[in-house]
Protein backbone atom coordinates (compact mmCIF):
# COMPACT_ATOMS: atom_id res chain seq x y z
CA UNK A 1 0.00 0.00 0.00
CA UNK A 2 2.66 2.33 0.76
CA UNK A 3 4.33 1.90 -2.69
CA UNK A 4 1.43 2.63 -3.84
CA UNK A 5 0.97 6.07 -2.20
CA UNK A 6 4.37 7.16 -3.13
CA UNK A 7 3.66 6.34 -6.64
CA UNK A 8 1.00 8.77 -6.84
CA UNK A 9 3.29 11.14 -4.93
CA UNK A 10 6.00 11.07 -7.71
CA UNK A 11 3.54 10.90 -10.66
CA UNK A 12 1.64 14.52 -9.24
CA UNK A 13 5.40 16.11 -9.59
CA UNK A 14 6.68 14.21 -13.00
CA UNK A 15 4.36 12.40 -15.27
CA UNK A 16 0.94 14.10 -13.63
CA UNK A 17 -2.12 12.64 -13.85
CA UNK A 18 -3.46 14.54 -17.35
CA UNK A 19 -6.66 16.31 -17.56
CA UNK A 20 -7.52 13.90 -20.67
CA UNK A 21 -7.06 11.27 -18.40
CA UNK A 22 -9.88 12.68 -16.20
CA UNK A 23 -11.85 13.50 -19.02
CA UNK A 24 -11.41 10.12 -20.26
CA UNK A 25 -12.43 8.74 -16.83
CA UNK A 26 -15.35 11.44 -15.77
CA UNK A 27 -16.93 10.38 -19.68
CA UNK A 28 -16.73 6.87 -18.68
CA UNK A 29 -18.91 7.85 -15.53
CA UNK A 30 -21.19 9.57 -17.50
CA UNK A 31 -22.03 6.40 -20.00
CA UNK A 32 -22.95 4.31 -16.70
CA UNK A 33 -25.55 6.83 -15.49
CA UNK A 34 -29.27 6.46 -16.56
CA UNK A 35 -28.58 10.25 -18.08
CA UNK A 36 -26.59 8.83 -20.57
CA UNK A 37 -29.45 7.08 -22.67
CA UNK A 38 -30.74 10.35 -23.24
CA UNK A 39 -27.70 12.56 -23.67
CA UNK A 40 -25.67 10.04 -25.69
CA UNK A 41 -22.79 11.84 -26.60
CA UNK A 42 -23.26 15.37 -25.82
CA UNK A 43 -20.24 15.93 -23.00
CA UNK A 44 -21.63 17.22 -19.80
CA UNK A 45 -19.65 19.08 -17.59
CA UNK A 46 -17.75 17.46 -14.95
CA UNK A 47 -19.38 18.65 -11.86
CA UNK A 48 -22.72 17.78 -13.57
CA UNK A 49 -21.27 14.49 -14.05
CA UNK A 50 -19.80 13.98 -10.13
CA UNK A 51 -23.41 15.28 -8.54
CA UNK A 52 -25.46 12.99 -11.14
CA UNK A 53 -23.33 9.98 -10.07
CA UNK A 54 -23.53 11.25 -6.27
CA UNK A 55 -27.82 11.39 -6.76
CA UNK A 56 -27.33 7.83 -8.49
CA UNK A 57 -25.35 6.05 -5.88
CA UNK A 58 -27.66 7.39 -2.92
CA UNK A 59 -30.83 6.31 -5.19
CA UNK A 60 -29.41 2.55 -5.83
CA UNK A 61 -28.41 2.30 -2.60
CA UNK A 62 -31.88 3.51 -1.04
CA UNK A 63 -33.19 0.83 -3.35
CA UNK A 64 -31.16 -1.72 -1.72
CA UNK A 65 -31.89 -0.59 1.63
CA UNK A 66 -36.03 -0.86 0.51
CA UNK A 67 -34.89 -4.47 -1.07
CA UNK A 68 -33.65 -5.65 1.98
CA UNK A 69 -36.56 -4.70 3.97
CA UNK A 70 -38.89 -6.73 2.17
CA UNK A 71 -36.49 -9.77 1.61
CA UNK A 72 -36.23 -9.76 5.31
CA UNK A 73 -39.41 -9.77 5.55
CA UNK A 74 -39.77 -12.80 3.68
CA UNK A 75 -37.04 -14.64 4.65
CA UNK A 76 -39.22 -14.38 7.97
CA UNK A 77 -41.70 -17.30 6.84
CA UNK A 78 -40.42 -20.72 6.39
CA UNK A 79 -43.07 -21.84 4.80
CA UNK A 80 -43.16 -22.00 0.95
CA UNK A 81 -45.07 -23.57 -1.56
CA UNK A 82 -43.45 -25.76 -4.13
CA UNK A 83 -44.24 -22.85 -6.76
CA UNK A 84 -42.19 -20.66 -5.35
CA UNK A 85 -39.49 -23.50 -4.42
CA UNK A 86 -39.60 -23.69 -8.79
CA UNK A 87 -39.10 -20.43 -9.08
CA UNK A 88 -36.54 -19.97 -7.04
CA UNK A 89 -34.93 -22.84 -8.76
CA UNK A 90 -34.98 -21.77 -11.81
CA UNK A 91 -34.12 -18.12 -11.05
CA UNK A 92 -30.69 -19.51 -10.09
CA UNK A 93 -29.76 -21.88 -12.82
CA UNK B 1 -27.72 0.82 -23.62
CA UNK B 2 -28.58 -0.07 -19.82
CA UNK B 3 -30.57 -3.09 -20.56
CA UNK B 4 -32.58 -4.05 -17.58
CA UNK B 5 -33.57 -7.99 -17.88
CA UNK B 6 -37.57 -8.29 -16.94
CA UNK B 7 -37.60 -9.47 -13.61
CA UNK B 8 -41.05 -10.85 -13.54
CA UNK B 9 -41.78 -14.28 -12.78
CA UNK B 10 -42.91 -15.62 -15.56
CA UNK B 11 -39.56 -15.53 -17.91
CA UNK B 12 -38.23 -18.94 -16.57
CA UNK B 13 -34.28 -17.96 -17.92
CA UNK B 14 -31.56 -15.71 -16.50
CA UNK B 15 -30.76 -13.24 -19.27
CA UNK B 16 -28.37 -14.30 -22.22
CA UNK B 17 -24.73 -14.90 -20.88
CA UNK B 18 -23.36 -11.68 -22.92
CA UNK B 19 -19.75 -12.74 -23.44
CA UNK B 20 -17.28 -10.01 -22.06
CA UNK B 21 -15.73 -8.70 -25.68
CA UNK B 22 -12.26 -9.75 -26.19
CA UNK B 23 -10.16 -6.75 -24.63
CA UNK B 24 -6.35 -8.27 -24.38
CA UNK B 25 -4.94 -4.91 -25.15
CA UNK B 26 -6.94 -2.61 -21.68
CA UNK B 27 -5.61 -4.14 -18.52
CA UNK B 28 -9.32 -4.55 -16.73
CA UNK B 29 -12.82 -4.42 -18.95
CA UNK B 30 -14.77 -1.43 -18.04
CA UNK B 31 -17.30 -1.34 -15.48
CA UNK B 32 -20.97 -1.77 -17.34
CA UNK B 33 -19.23 -4.86 -19.61
CA UNK B 34 -17.83 -6.65 -16.22
CA UNK B 35 -21.03 -6.42 -14.01
CA UNK B 36 -23.17 -7.33 -16.72
CA UNK B 37 -22.48 -10.83 -17.56
CA UNK B 38 -24.55 -13.51 -16.83
CA UNK B 39 -22.04 -15.32 -14.88
CA UNK B 40 -21.63 -11.96 -12.64
CA UNK B 41 -25.34 -12.37 -12.40
CA UNK B 42 -25.35 -16.19 -11.43
CA UNK B 43 -22.16 -15.37 -8.92
CA UNK B 44 -23.62 -13.15 -7.76
CA UNK B 45 -26.93 -14.10 -7.25
CA UNK B 46 -25.45 -17.85 -5.64
CA UNK B 47 -23.38 -15.78 -2.96
CA UNK B 48 -26.22 -13.79 -1.89
CA UNK B 49 -28.59 -16.76 -1.37
CA UNK B 50 -25.68 -18.22 0.69
CA UNK B 51 -25.50 -15.54 2.63
CA UNK B 52 -29.34 -14.74 3.79
CA UNK B 53 -29.11 -18.04 4.45
CA UNK B 54 -26.68 -17.78 6.95
CA UNK B 55 -27.94 -14.49 8.23
CA UNK B 56 -31.50 -16.26 8.82
CA UNK B 57 -29.41 -18.98 10.24
CA UNK B 58 -27.78 -17.28 12.84
CA UNK B 59 -31.09 -15.23 13.71
CA UNK B 60 -32.63 -16.28 17.59
CA UNK B 61 -35.78 -18.44 17.00
CA UNK B 62 -37.89 -15.12 18.38
CA UNK B 63 -35.74 -12.39 16.55
CA UNK B 64 -36.95 -11.80 13.03
CA UNK B 65 -34.20 -10.92 10.23
CA UNK B 66 -33.35 -7.53 10.13
CA UNK B 67 -33.03 -5.62 7.10
CA UNK B 68 -30.14 -4.34 8.00
CA UNK B 69 -28.46 -7.27 8.31
CA UNK B 70 -30.09 -8.42 5.08
CA UNK B 71 -28.42 -5.27 3.70
CA UNK B 72 -25.14 -6.42 5.39
CA UNK B 73 -25.06 -9.71 3.87
CA UNK B 74 -26.03 -8.61 0.43
CA UNK B 75 -23.17 -5.84 0.44
CA UNK B 76 -20.69 -9.06 1.76
CA UNK B 77 -21.94 -11.15 -1.16
CA UNK B 78 -21.23 -7.97 -3.36
CA UNK B 79 -17.59 -7.36 -2.39
CA UNK B 80 -17.09 -10.78 -2.70
CA UNK B 81 -18.36 -11.54 -6.44
CA UNK B 82 -16.07 -8.27 -7.02
CA UNK B 83 -13.10 -10.24 -5.75
CA UNK B 84 -11.10 -7.94 -3.84
CA UNK B 85 -10.09 -6.15 -7.04
CA UNK B 86 -11.51 -3.10 -5.95
CA UNK B 87 -11.19 -0.68 -2.90
CA UNK B 88 -14.40 -0.23 -1.81
CA UNK B 89 -14.89 -4.30 -2.06
CA UNK B 90 -11.77 -4.62 0.43
CA UNK B 91 -13.34 -1.83 2.47
CA UNK B 92 -16.39 -3.31 3.11
CA UNK B 93 -15.26 -7.02 3.76
CA UNK B 94 -12.60 -5.29 6.01
CA UNK B 95 -14.90 -3.63 7.87
CA UNK B 96 -16.84 -6.73 8.49
CA UNK B 97 -13.96 -7.69 10.42
CA UNK B 98 -12.69 -6.30 13.54
CA UNK B 99 -9.19 -7.07 13.79
CA UNK B 100 -8.09 -6.02 10.44
CA UNK B 101 -9.33 -2.60 10.80
CA UNK B 102 -6.03 -2.16 13.36
CA UNK B 103 -3.51 -3.91 10.48
CA UNK B 104 -5.38 -1.45 8.01
CA UNK B 105 -4.90 1.62 10.31
CA UNK B 106 -1.03 0.57 11.16
CA UNK B 107 -0.41 0.54 7.89
CA UNK B 108 -2.18 3.81 7.14
CA UNK B 109 -0.22 5.23 10.21
CA UNK B 110 2.56 4.86 8.61
CA UNK B 111 1.28 6.07 5.04
CA UNK B 112 0.18 9.05 6.79
CA UNK B 113 3.23 9.59 8.15
CA UNK B 114 5.06 9.86 4.70
CA UNK B 115 2.76 12.33 3.55
CA UNK B 116 3.54 14.81 6.38
CA UNK B 117 6.84 14.55 5.27
CA UNK B 118 5.94 15.64 1.82
CA UNK B 119 3.81 18.36 3.29
CA UNK B 120 7.23 20.58 3.23
CA UNK B 121 6.28 21.11 -0.82
CA UNK B 122 5.02 24.46 -1.41
CA UNK B 123 1.60 24.40 -2.63
CA UNK B 124 2.03 26.07 -5.59
CA UNK B 125 3.64 23.46 -7.02
CA UNK B 126 1.04 20.99 -6.13
CA UNK B 127 -1.69 23.05 -7.44
CA UNK B 128 -0.05 23.71 -11.02
CA UNK B 129 0.05 19.93 -11.48
CA UNK B 130 -3.24 19.50 -11.33
CA UNK B 131 -5.64 19.49 -14.79
CA UNK B 132 -7.53 22.17 -15.43
CA UNK B 133 -10.94 20.78 -14.36
CA UNK B 134 -10.02 19.88 -11.07
CA UNK B 135 -9.27 23.27 -9.53
CA UNK B 136 -12.69 24.26 -9.75
CA UNK B 137 -14.28 24.29 -6.31
CA UNK B 138 -17.39 22.42 -7.59
CA UNK B 139 -15.79 19.96 -8.54
CA UNK B 140 -13.34 19.70 -5.59
CA UNK B 141 -16.75 19.69 -3.56
CA UNK B 142 -18.42 17.27 -5.20
CA UNK B 143 -15.44 14.99 -5.57
CA UNK B 144 -15.09 14.91 -1.94
CA UNK B 145 -19.10 14.05 -1.70
CA UNK B 146 -18.43 10.55 -3.83
CA UNK B 147 -15.74 9.61 -1.97
CA UNK B 148 -18.29 9.39 1.46
CA UNK B 149 -20.44 7.72 -0.81
CA UNK B 150 -17.97 5.00 -1.69
CA UNK B 151 -16.81 2.69 0.70
CA UNK B 152 -13.19 3.00 1.87
CA UNK B 153 -12.34 6.15 -0.81
CA UNK B 154 -12.48 9.11 1.53
CA UNK B 155 -8.84 10.20 0.45
CA UNK B 156 -8.10 9.05 -2.45
CA UNK B 157 -6.69 11.15 -5.69
CA UNK B 158 -9.38 12.23 -7.85
CA UNK B 159 -8.23 9.35 -10.72
CA UNK B 160 -8.34 6.41 -8.69
CA UNK B 161 -11.80 7.59 -7.02
CA UNK B 162 -13.58 7.94 -10.45
CA UNK B 163 -12.50 4.37 -11.31
CA UNK B 164 -13.69 3.15 -8.45
CA UNK B 165 -16.89 5.20 -8.43
CA UNK B 166 -17.31 3.78 -12.25
CA UNK B 167 -17.13 -0.10 -10.37
CA UNK B 168 -19.04 0.95 -7.66
CA UNK B 169 -22.07 2.04 -9.71
CA UNK B 170 -21.83 -0.87 -12.30
CA UNK B 171 -21.75 -3.20 -8.87
CA UNK B 172 -24.73 -1.75 -7.16
CA UNK B 173 -26.85 -1.48 -10.45
CA UNK B 174 -26.02 -5.40 -10.17
CA UNK B 175 -27.08 -5.64 -6.55
CA UNK B 176 -30.32 -4.20 -7.33
CA UNK B 177 -30.88 -6.05 -9.90
CA UNK B 178 -30.24 -9.44 -8.41
CA UNK B 179 -32.37 -8.35 -5.35
CA UNK B 180 -34.85 -7.18 -7.38
CA UNK B 181 -35.58 -10.34 -9.29
CA UNK B 182 -35.53 -12.31 -6.23
CA UNK B 183 -37.72 -10.59 -4.10
CA UNK B 184 -39.98 -9.92 -6.77
CA UNK B 185 -39.63 -14.08 -7.68
CA UNK B 186 -40.43 -14.99 -3.83
CA UNK B 187 -43.38 -12.33 -3.90
CA UNK B 188 -45.42 -13.73 -7.07
CA UNK B 189 -45.48 -17.15 -6.11
CA UNK B 190 -46.74 -16.59 -2.42
CA UNK B 191 -49.51 -14.38 -4.03
CA UNK B 192 -50.36 -16.33 -7.52
CA UNK B 193 -50.68 -19.65 -5.37
CA UNK B 194 -52.95 -19.46 -1.87
CA UNK B 195 -54.96 -22.71 -2.95
CA UNK B 196 -51.66 -24.29 -2.18
CA UNK B 197 -51.28 -23.80 1.22
CA UNK B 198 -48.50 -27.18 1.81
CA UNK B 199 -48.84 -29.17 5.00
CA UNK B 200 -45.34 -29.96 4.94
CA UNK B 201 -43.20 -26.22 4.76
CA UNK B 202 -40.40 -25.99 2.49
CA UNK B 203 -37.37 -24.03 3.17
CA UNK B 204 -37.03 -21.62 0.62
CA UNK B 205 -33.49 -21.34 1.19
CA UNK B 206 -32.67 -24.66 1.23
CA UNK B 207 -34.42 -25.14 -1.84
CA UNK B 208 -32.35 -22.49 -3.47
CA UNK B 209 -29.26 -24.02 -1.99
CA UNK B 210 -29.96 -27.72 -3.50
CA UNK B 211 -31.36 -25.87 -6.65
CA UNK B 212 -28.53 -23.88 -7.65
Amino acid sequence: MSSRRSRSRRSSNSSRITEEQIVELVSKLQDLLPEARSRSSERVSASRVLQDTCNYIRDLQQEVDDLSERLADMLASTEMTSAQAAIIRSLLM
Amino acid sequence: MASVPSSSSSSPSQPKTRKKPGQNSSPAPPPQTKWRTGTQERLYSRRLVDALRATRDRTQVQESVGSRAVKEAADSALALTARGQSRWSRAILFGRNSCRRKLLVKAGGKIRRHRRKQHGVPPVAAVAAEPGVLKEQKVKERLRKLGRLVPGCRKLPAATLLEEAADYVAALELQVRTMRALADALSAAAVSAPEEEETKAVDPMAIAEQGS
